[in-house]
């Protein structure tokens, strides 16, 4: 009896002493490691503490765990809390979730600039959650030397006007500013091509006769996520059936917008033309391109959920990688990566390929990457954007940041997006993508369109049928019902009218005359 | 003498105060935001935008959700074999280490089997999702050294297997608490009990199917409506490792409930599935009270 109970009070000591040492604070294991973020630790020194969500520029973050710590926002801060030394920047890192950001907006507790899709603003500008720069926008930067782009109103600065001012929402107000640009391409193994003489191709009959070589070799052929093939995939493929056809079907010709958006279908004139047949099993285009979508994806990765691409494509077991302009930041600085790398971008799919396909150039997917947005906090002193000083603080804040020596600074210390701002150039390696953001811009972004209740449903059905869980037949139908709920909610939401939309419909009659494989009732 | 009810409360007032903050708590964190979901079931709401009274419309609507079907159906599989494993696997466990011989030991393995509780459920599914199941976990990567590589697969991601291998995670799911509770019915069976099984010629197997369960059928019955209030509502291994994915294979009720909560903003719609999963635990629980019989029960009935 005397040993048990020594047996257990051994053992209970033990297991206390252990728990003690698990859970006691200890020391980091690098001395050196820089701070993620910037903290204000005395906020009743200063008039205005700014709280700054800046997502990928976050001091103290590593993009793809190579170079060193980002400081560049850091730097900037300083420089500013120089000209206004009642006033602290913070940044801070926040969860990149929805859920999140709806509940900290609706308490009012949000960082005062946020990075955040801004179609996912969109979704809310009715709530007040949100300020319009439209005003700054069309103001002179004061930050910006006279003479200079920009001195005159702000909106001059930016150097992919088309992309920026597209980003207005539908209510014709712009909610972000566009501190910098993404592009997605093909990254491939220049060795492995070499290998097996293989050439970026020309068109997309050809892409998949090289993808089967690639295969043919014991090769990954195409290594990507089932999020990029539902948000990147679906909008080209969607672009190459209907580009040919937008003549006829280009119900709203928004003045401000279109001249940036030329083609772009927003969520009113989908709406629209659901109801002339459009996007239904009767659409021979809209269901051709989901077919393309499920053969192209045989070459794609066994896993398209899980699997580490990144890995897959460094260890030289996947030939291509299909990733935004981000990746170069981890290619061109690994210094373990022992191979030659390009980057192409998806070729077009001609009329040999299909024949409700007319070979225009892919177009452009991508676009802003880090987008500002000014939230309810910012006017938190007043209550009113109006009378709010310290929203013109915040402002203060953008404004000095979007200026060419300050965004070189931030947007240049990695490689992985282009400046968004004019005579800052982006790293040599990016320069691919510029070229490709010159092209014009997809016909629509399907994911950004709608509400989150219709990605959802997209993102999970055509995971499931590329994966071979449903039919074609099965996923069409889950796809009318999503696009018909999300439209019914949009038109409720924003109250759309669509008496003009018909009268411009009946008005384009004679450019869909010869159109072919129209749905029926869109004669 | 009889007390009136006056003097009664006058004479326990201070008991009252004693349970009041708590009741006071539990109210506003329990009760409170139970009546205001059902008040809020009424209404089309959005977080942040005005609410609308429609009516039972979010009920009606939710019965033709797309998702209902697959959602329960998954929720009804997990569930009865989450019940299947709370009973046999601690139970077992239990029966084992009760039945060492040497007590030193078999206090060792409480605690050994205890021990894991320490480890957070989060990072439980993080490892399983993580080292377990993806790409190059443990599965996959143990068939690829048997030369099995085309039974490779995402087993989270994959719509044929996802369901199972989210039914896996934990095995041998024997740890926790259940196991104590389990023990601590075995250890209240009488000696006298089982030295007369003994006498009537049950031994092993057969002893502890006739013996040893029945008179642990209330630990059963506890274990068996916890792990259907937890099925019902619980959704965050599948938030974590799935998010109810591909497709909906892995949706349940609970997690279309936190989606249309949060990330739809449909705070109506969420709150009535949230009253219709509240409607169900509760049909259940009786049930299960009613019919499933303790083992109190059985030997009031002898």
């Amino acid at each position: 009896m005397k040993s048990l109970l020594t047996l257990r009070n051994a053992s209970l000591v033990f297991v206390l002493i252990f728990s003690v040492w698990a859970l006691w604070p200890r020391k980091s294991t690098d001395a050196k490691a820089p701070k993620v973020g910037r903290e204000c630790t005395n906020p009743a020194r200063y008039k205005y503490v700014i709280k700054v969500a800046p997502g990928f520029y976050l001091p103290g973050l590593m993009p793809m765990n190579v170079g060193k710590p980002l400081q560049g926002l850091n730097i900037v801060a300083e420089d500013f809390e120089k000209l206004y030394p009642d006033t602290f920047i913070e940044f801070v890192g926040v969860p990149g979730v929805r859920e999140w950001l709806v509940t900290q907006l609706s308490a009012g507790q949000a960082p005062d600039i946020l990075n955040v899709n801004v179609e996912d603003v969109w979704q809310d500008t009715q709530k007040g959650w949100y300020v319009a720069l439209d005003p700054y926008l069309e103001a002179p930067n004061p930050f910006i030397e006279k003479g200079q782009p920009g001195s005159v109103q702000w909106w001059d600065v930016f150097k992919y006007q088309a992309i920026s001012r597209g980003k207005a929402a539908p209510d014709g107000k712009m909610y972000c500013i566009s501190t910098d640009m993404v592009e997605t391409g093909f990254f491939y193994n220049k060795d492995i091509f070499r290998k097996l003489s293989l050439e970026p191709p020309k068109d997309w009959i050809e892409f998949l006769a090289l993808q089967q070589k690639l295969k043919d070799a014991g090769f990954i052929p195409m290594l990507a996520y089932v999020g990029n093939i539902v948000d990147w995939g679906v909008d080209l493929t969607f672009d190459q059936f209907y580009a040919e056809i937008l003549p006829g079907v280009d119900i709203i010709k928004d003045p401000i917008r279109e001249q940036y958006l030329d083609g772009y279908f927003d969520w009113d004139e989908i709406a629209f033309l659901r109801s002339k047949g459009f996007f239904t099993k009767n659409d021979p285009r809209y269901v051709a391109h989901w077919q393309v979508l499920k053969d192209w994806r045989k070459y794609f990765n066994k896993d398209i959920s899980s699997a580490d691409m990144m890995k897959l494509f460094v260890t030289q077991k996947g030939a291509m990688l299909w990733d935004g302009s981000w990746t170069v930041n981890k290619l061109a600085r690994d210094p373990d990566l022992d191979f030659e790398w390009g980057v192409f971008y998806p070729p077009p799919m001609t009329r040999e390929f299909h024949p409700l396909c007319c070979g225009i150039e892919q177009c452009v997917i991508g676009g802003s990457a880090v987008q500002l947005t000014v939230t309810n906090s910012a006017f938190k002193d007043t209550g009113n954007q109006e009378t709010s000083e310290r929203l013109k603080r915040v402002m203060a804040f953008l404004q000095f940041l979007h200026t060419p020596k300050n965004i070189d600074i931030v947007v240049n210390e990695c490689m992985a997006f282009l400046p968004n701002v004019k005579g800052v150039e982006p790293h040599k390696e990016l320069l691919p993508f510029d070229e490709i953001l010159a092209r014009r811009y997809t016909t629509t972004k399907w994911t950004y369109t709608f509400d989150m209740n219709f990605n959802e449903i997209m993102y999970r059905m055509l995971d499931l049928y590329l994966n071979d869980g449903i039919s074609l037949e099965e996923y069409l139908d889950w796809m009318q019902k999503d696009l018909d709920m999300a439209i019914d909610t949009i038109v409720r939401r924003k109250k759309i009218d669509f008496a003009p939309f018909e009268k411009r419909w009946q008005e384009l009659a004679p450019a869909r005359a010869g159109m072919k494989a129209l749905p029926p009732d869109a004669r | 003498m009889k007390q009136s009810r006056l003097q009664t409360i006058v004479r326990n007032s201070a008991c009252y105060a004693l349970v009041a903050p708590t009741f006071a708590l539990l109210a506003v964190f329990c009760l409170v935001p139970f009546v205001w979901a059902f008040a809020a079931s009424f209404y089309r709401y959005e977080i942040g935008g005005e609410a609308t009274w429609i009516g039972i419309a979010n009920y009606q609507e939710y019965l033709s959700d797309p998702t209902l079907l697959p959602s329960f159906y998954n929720m009804f599989i997990l569930t009865f074999i989450g019940v299947v494993i709370t009973i046999v696997f601690p139970l077992g466990t239990a029966k084992l280490i009760f039945s060492l011989s040497s007590e030193k030991a078999r206090y060792i393995y409480r605690i050994l089997f205890l021990i894991p509780i320490v480890v957070p459920g989060v990072a439980v599914m993080m490892i399983w999702g993580g080292m377990i199941y993806s790409d190059s976990g443990l599965v996959n990567e143990t068939l690829r050294l048997i030369g099995q590589e085309d039974l490779t697969r995402g087993w989270l991601s994959n719509p044929d297997t996802v369901l199972y291998a989210v039914s896996c995670i934990g095995f041998p799911f024997a740890s926790g608490v259940n196991i104590l509770i389990y023990y601590a019915g075995l250890a209240s069976i009488p000696d006298s009990v089982h030295e007369a099984a003994q006498l009537d010629g049950a031994t092993g197997f057969r002893k502890f199917m006739l013996i040893d369960v029945p008179l642990v059928l209330s630990q059963i019955k506890l274990m068996v409506i916890l792990t259907i209030i937890g099925g019902v509502q619980g959704f965050q291994g599948m938030f974590i490792l799935t998010r109810g994915g591909p497709g909906f294979r892995s949706m349940v009720p609970g997690l279309w409930m936190y989606f249309n909560a949060f990330s739809f903003q449909r705070m109506g719609y969420a709150c009535a599935i949230g009253v219709f999963l509240f409607v169900i635990i509760l049909a259940l629980t009786i049930v299960n009270l009613k019919y499933f019989k303790s083992s109190e029960d059985l030997q009031a009935a002898k």
